[in-house]
C-alpha cells in the first residue's frame, strides 16, 4: 500500500509517495539518497541511524515514514552549509572523535541536539555521556567524542554555530 | 584535496550499504533454526512466488557451482593434531550451528528478499548438539565432522626453555585456572558487499567491507573456481573491522548469485546476523600450575588451554592458527626457566572462530597476568613488586625469550613506574582500606603486557607479505598504495605522515588511495600496519626521494646533495633563488621537456620514472624463528568499586602507559588505546555470547549483547614512552591490541582485589553483576 507524505528534510520540502510500511531510515536513504543515515541493528539499539525529527533525536529505523508526515528532519548532510562543514564536525575531526566514521553521523545528530537543548546552561562530561548513551561506538572508546562535544558547545557559546 | 576525514564527517562516506549499480539485485540469507541437523529438503516454491524474487540459491547450487572453501593454514607435525574439513560456502547436507545460512534469496529489492526469505521452507532432521568444548572432547560426544575421529581439530604442544628444571627448583607450585567467555567484536557496521559479473570478459569484481582484499581475492577465486586474474576485490569505506572482516565466506554466495543471474548483487546484513553468524572469539579454559620461589621469582608453567572453536576454523577463517600464539604468549615480559604448554581446539555447534583484536596472543597474556597477581597475593607481595622482580631489563634487548620471540626493545620498569605514579596507587590503597571499614569495596588492579605485532609464520596465509607504491603524478601529487586497508585505524593518516616526513611535503600533496586486491599483502592485521606496510611505504618514499633529488639536480644544474625539499617545494641549498614546487617539477620530468630533456645516464639507467614499488621483510623473523617483529608494551592500572549487594562494578580511575616505539601520530595511537580499552572493559564486565543447551544463541541482538555505551566507558589517562624498535623502517612498533589485552585483565584483577575480603577468585569473564553475586554467594555458602 502506498501513501503520500510531505517532509521537510535539511530545509528542503519533499512530496513523496512511499510504501506504508517504510521506515524513515529507508525513505531517507533510498528516496532522498541521504546516505549519512547509516543502517546497523535496525532495532533501535545502536543509534547509527539517529536523525533529528522536529528537533528531537530519534532512531529513524523505528519511525514509520508515514507517521512522520509533515515533520522536519535534519541529517548530517543538513549541517553542512554552502559547502562549509559545521563547527561541530570540525571539532570531531580536530579532536579525533571519529575513526571509522560509521557511528559518526548519528553521534553528531545526538550531540547537536544536546548542545541545542542545553544552550546557555552548563554541560559537564557526565551529562554529555548520558546524552549520547544511545549512540554506540566501537572504535573511539568515547573519550575524544566527549571532548569534541565540549568543543562544539564552546563554539556555540562563541557564536560559531548554525 | 579533501582527505578522508573531511569527507566522512560531512556524511560523504561510501560504505558497503551505499553501493549501487544499475540492475542491482539484493541478497538475503536464510539461517538454520537448529544448532545441528541434517538438511532433508529445501522448498523454495512459496518464496519464488513472492513478486520481485529472481532466484534462490541453495547448498546444492553451491556444491554444484563452487569448490570447497580453501584451507588457510595447515600445520602438519607428527606430534601435533591439525585436522581439516571439507566445507562449502553453504551446506547442502548438514547445518552445524544456529543461524548457519542454508539458502540465499535474490530479489529486485531488499524488502521482497526479506519477505521471501521467511517463506523458504526447510525440512531438518535435528541432531544432538554439543555446546561445550570440554564436553565435545569427551568420548561419545556428538561429532561435527563424520570423517574425523572426534571433535578435536587442533592439539599443539610446546616446550619452552627447561620446564622440568623449573619445577625441580620450585619452592611452591600453585594450581591455576582461568577462563574467558565467548565474545564478538561487533563493529558498528556489519558485513556487506556488492558483486558484479562481467559476462563478456568473464570477470568478477567485488566492492565492500573487505579488511584484506588481496587474501579475499585469493580465497574467493579458489572457491569460485576462477583464475585470480579474473577477480578483483575493492575495499570501500569500512565501518570498523578489528580483524572480524579478514575472512571471506558468505561473499562467495553473493559472487555466485551475480554469476548465475548475470546482474550485480548486493548484500548487507543486519547487525544481528553479524552476532549470530559472525566470527566469535575468546572462549577458552586454562588449567595448569606455576612454579615459583618464595621470594617471588617466576620459574615455570605447565598449562593446557582449550579453545571452543565453534565449527571448523581453517577454512571459513584462520582461527585454528590463533591457538599457536595463545599457547606461546604466556612468558610475557618476564624471565622464566621453562614452560610446557598445550593448546587444544575443539569444534562445537557454535558460530565459527576467527580473528578479533588480540587474536590468540591475548589469551596467554591475560592468563599469565591474572596468575601473577594471584601468586603475588599468595606470597604476600604487591603486584608491582613481583613484576619488578621478574621483568626483562632495559639492557637485555634484543631479548631472546624462551618462546622464540626476539623482543626488540622496551623499558618495562619505567613503564610500570610511570603508571603507578599517575594512578597514585598509594592513595587508592588507603581508600580501599578505609572503605572496607564502611562496607565499600574498592579494588586496585595492575597489569603489564607486551604486544607481539606483525605476524609472519610459514604454511599459512600469514607468511609476511606486504607491498607499497609511491608515485608522483604529472600535476605533482604523491599517490600512495599499499595493502594497509583503512578500517578507521588511521592508516591513511599514518602513511601520509610518513611520506610527508621523508619527501619534505605537506599532507595536501599526498593522496593515499583505497586498497584493492592489486596490492600484494596480508593487510592490517596483527597490528602489523605500522611495521610491515608502513616500512614498505617508507622504503618506497626514500627511493623516490633519491630519484627526485637526482632529477632536480639536473634541472637546477647542481648536485643531488645540494637539493632540499621543504613544505612541497624543491630548492637548492647553495642558491635560495632556485626553487620549484612539485607540480612544476613533475611537469618538467614528464612533459616539458620530459624524458628527452634528461641526461643519457639517467635514461639509460631506466631511472627516470617518478614511481617506486617496494616490499619489506622483518629483519629478525627469519633468523630466530620469531613469529612477530615488534613488541609494544604497556602498563594498566584500574581502580574499581564493586557493590556486593548488586554485583555492579564501577570504574573510578583508569591509567594506561604505552610504549609503541616511535610515535607517527599521537592522535591515532591515543584513539586506538581508548577504543581498545573500552572494548576490553566490555569483555570484562558485560559482553558474553550465551548458547542454550540446545545450541540456540540466547543473545542475538545489540539489546542483549551488551557493549559499553558512553556512560559505562571511563575517562582514560594516557602517557607514552618511546623505545624505538630496531626492526622496523621507522622505529615504530605495531600497536592496537595491547589496550584490549591489558584492560580486560586489569579490570578483572581489580574486581578480584575489591572482593578480596570475600576470598573470591575471578577466574572467568565477564564479571557481570549476576556472576559477581554468584561468586559471593557461593563463597558464603561454603563458609557455612
Amino acid at each position: 500500500m502506498k501513501v503520500a507524505i510531505h517532509l521537510t528534510v535539511n530545509h528542503k520540502e519533499y512530496h513523496l509517495t512511499i510504501d506504508a510500511q517504510a521506515t524513515l531510515l529507508e525513505v531517507l536513504r533510498r528516496e532522498l539518497s541521504l546516505q549519512s543515515v547509516h543502517r546497523s541493528c535496525e532495532e533501535g539499539e545502536c543509534g547509527a541511524c539517529t536523525v533529528l525529527l522536529n528537533g528531537e533525536p530519534v532512531n529513524s529505523c523505528l519511525v514509520l515514514a508515514a507517521g512522520a508526515d509533515g515533520a522536519e528532519v535534519l541529517t548530517a548532510e543538513g549541517l553542512v552549509r554552502d559547502g562549509r562543514r559545521h563547527p561541530l564536525m570540525d571539532a570531531f575531526v580536530d579532536l579525533h572523535g571519529m575513526q571509522c566514521g560509521y557511528c559518526t553521523p548519528g553521534m553528531l545528530m545526538s550531540a547537536y541536539a544536546l548542545i541545542e537543548k542545553t544552550a546557555g546552561q552548563p554541560l559537564n562530561d557526565d551529562q554529555i555521556r548520558k546524552g549520547i548513551e544511545g549512540n554506540l561506538c566501537r572504535c573511539t572508546g568515547y573519550v575524544n567524542i566527549v571532548k569534541a562535544v565540549q568543543a562544539g558547545k564552546a563554539a556555540r557559546e562563541a557564536g560559531n554555530w548554525w | 584535496m579533501e582527505n578522508r576525514e573531511n569527507r566522512l564527517i560531512a556524511g560523504k562516506g561510501q560504505f558497503a550499504d551505499d553501493l549501487a549499480l544499475p540492475g542491482m539485485l539484493h541478497l538475503v540469507f536464510v539461517g538454520s533454526p537448529h544448532a545441528h541437523a541434517r538438511i532433508l529438503n529445501v522448498d523454495t516454491r512459496a518464496a519464488l512466488a513472492v513478486p520481485g524474487v529472481v532466484r534462490i540459491i541453495t547448498g546444492d547450487d553451491v556444491k554444484r557451482h563452487t569448490q570447497p572453501l580453501p584451507v588457510q593454514a595447515n600445520f602438519k607435525r607428527p606430534d601435533w593434531t591439525w585436522r581439516l574439513a571439507k566445507v562449502y560456502a553453504m551446506p547442502a547436507d548438514k547445518v552445524r550451528w544456529f543461524g548457519e545460512p542454508v539458502a540465499a534469496v535474490v530479489a529486485e529489492d531488499e524488502t521482497a528478499a526479506r519477505r521471501a526469505a521467511d517463506k523458504v521452507v526447510v525440512d531438518y532432521e535435528p541432531l544432538p548438539a554439543v555446546v561445550d568444548a570440554r564436553e565435545a572432547l569427551k568420548p561419545g560426544a556428538p561429532k561435527l565432522y563424520d570423517d574425523w575421529e572426534d571433535n578435536k581439530q587442533v592439539h599443539l604442544k610446546f616446550d619452552f626453555g627447561d620446564p622440568a628444571a623449573a619445577f625441580a627448583a620450585a619452592d611452591r607450585v600453585i594450581k591455576v585456572r582461568h577462563s574467558e567467555g565467548r565474545v564478538t567484536g561487533l563493529p558498528i557496521e556489519p558485513r556487506g558487499c556488492l558483486a558484479a559479473w562481467d559476462a563478456k570478459r568473464e570477470q568478477l569484481e567485488l566492492w565492500g567491507s573487505f579488511q584484506t582484499p588481496y587474501l579475499a581475492r585469493h580465497n574467493l577465486a579458489a572457491a569460485l573456481g576462477l583464475p585470480e586474474v579474473r577477480v578483483k576485490v575493492n575495499a570501500v569505506d569500512i565501518g570498523g573491522a578489528f580483524g572480524l572482516k579478514i575472512h571471506v565466506w558468505k561473499e562467495n554466495v553473493v559472487a555466485l548469485a551475480a554469476m548465475l543471474t548475470g546482474r550485480p548483487v548486493k548484500w548487507f546484513e543486519p547487525l544481528r546476523d553479524f552476532i549470530v553468524t559472525g566470527p566469535h572469539q575468546r572462549d577458552v579454559f586454562w588449567e595448569g600450575e606455576v612454579a615459583v620461589k618464595n621470594d617471588g621469582t617466576l620459574l615455570g608453567l605447565r598449562a593446557t588451554v582449550i579453545h571452543d572453536l565453534g565449527v571448523e576454523s581453517t577454512n571459513k577463517g584462520i582461527a585454528a592458527l590463533s591457538i599457536f600464539p595463545a599457547s606461546s604468549s604466556p612468558p610475557n615480559m618476564y624471565h622464566w626457566q621453562g614452560m610446557h604448554i598445550e593448546g587444544i581446539g575443539a569444534v562445537t555447534n557454535k558460530s565459527f572462530y576467527c580473528a578479533y583484536r588480540g587474536y590468540g596472543k591475548d589469551k596467554g597474556l591475560k592468563f599469565i597476568e591474572s596468575v601473577i597477581n594471584r601468586i603475588a597475593r599468595a606470597l604476600n607481595l604487591t603486584p608491582e613488586e613481583i613484576r619488578f622482580k621478574n621483568f626483562i631489563q632495559p639492557d637485555e634487548f634484543p631479548f631472546h625469550q624462551i618462546n622464540n620471540y626476539i623482543m626488540d626493545s622496551g623499558d618495562y620498569p619505567a613503564t610500570l613506574n610511570k603508571a603507578l605514579k599517575m594512578a597514585d596507587v598509594k592513595y587508592w590503597r588507603a581508600q580501599q582500606k578505609e572503605g572496607r571499614n564502611n562496607g565499600s569495596y574498592i579494588g586496585v588492579g595492575i597489569v603489564t603486557t607486551i604486544e607481539p605485532a606483525g605476524v609472519a609464520v610459514p604454511n599459512c596465509q600469514m607468511g609476511g607479505l606486504t607491498q607499497a607504491r609511491v608515485q608522483m603524478t604529472p600535476d605533482g601529487t604523491l599517490t600512495v598504495d599499499s595493502d594497509r586497508t583503512e578500517i578507521g585505524q588511521g592508516s591513511e593518516i599514518s602513511h601520509t605522515s610518513i611520506v610527508c616526513d621523508i619527501l619534505g611535503c605537506r599532507p595536501e600533496n599526498v593522496y593515499v588511495r583505497p586498497v584493492t586486491s592489486e596490492w600484494i599483502g596480508q593487510g592490517p592485521l596483527s597490528s602489523r600496519g605500522a611495521v610491515w606496510p608502513a616500512s614498505a611505504v617508507a622504503k618506497a618514499a626514500k627511493e623516490l626521494r633519491r630519484k627526485i633529488e637526482r632529477l632536480a639536480a639536473h634541472f637546477f644544474k647542481t648536485s643531488p646533495e645540494d637539493v632540499e625539499i621543504e613544505a612541497g617545494v624543491i630548492c637548492v641549498r647553495s642558491d635560495s633563488e632556485k626553487k620549484m614546487d612539485f607540480r612544476e617539477f613533475a611537469d618538467k620530468a614528464f612533459f616539458f621537456p620530459g624524458p628527452r630533456g634528461l641526461p643519457p645516464e639517467v635514461l639509460l639507467a631506466h631511472d627516470h620514472l617518478l614511481d617506486v614499488t617496494a616490499t619489506w621483510y622483518s629483519p629478525n623473523t627469519p633468523e630466530g624463528g620469531s613469529s612477530y617483529t615488534t613488541f609494544c608494551s604497556s602498563a594498566d592500572v584500574a581502580v574499581v568499586q564493586v557493590d556486593p549487594e548488586t554485583g555492579v562494578t564501577g570504574i573510578l580511575k583508569y591509567v594506561h602507559v604505552h610504549d609503541a616505539g616511535k610515535v607517527i601520530s599521537h592522535k591515532v595511537i591515543d584513539g586506538q588505546i581508548h577504543g581498545g580499552i573500552v572494548q576490553g572493559i566490555g569483555e570484562a564486565l558485560t559482553e558474553k555470547l550465551s548458547y542454550g543447551t540446545d545450541g540456540r544463541l540466547l543473545n542475538t541482538s545489540a539489546a542483549e549483547y551488551l557493549m559499553p555505551t558512553a556512560v559505562e566507558a571511563p575517562d582514560i589517562e594516557i602517557a607514552h614512552l618511546e623505545t624505538y624498535s630496531p626492526f622496523s623502517e621507522t622505529g615504530s612498533k605495531g600497536m592496537g591490541e595491547a589496550p584490549i589485552i591489558g584492560s580486560k585483565a586489569v579490570v578483572l584483577t581489580a574486581v578480584e582485589d575489591a572482593l578480596a575480603p570475600f576470598g573470591i577468585e575471578v577466574d572467568d569473564a565477564p564479571a557481570t553483576p549476576e556472576r559477581v553475586l554468584q561468586w559471593i554467594n557461593a563463597r558464603q555458602a561454603e563458609k557455612k
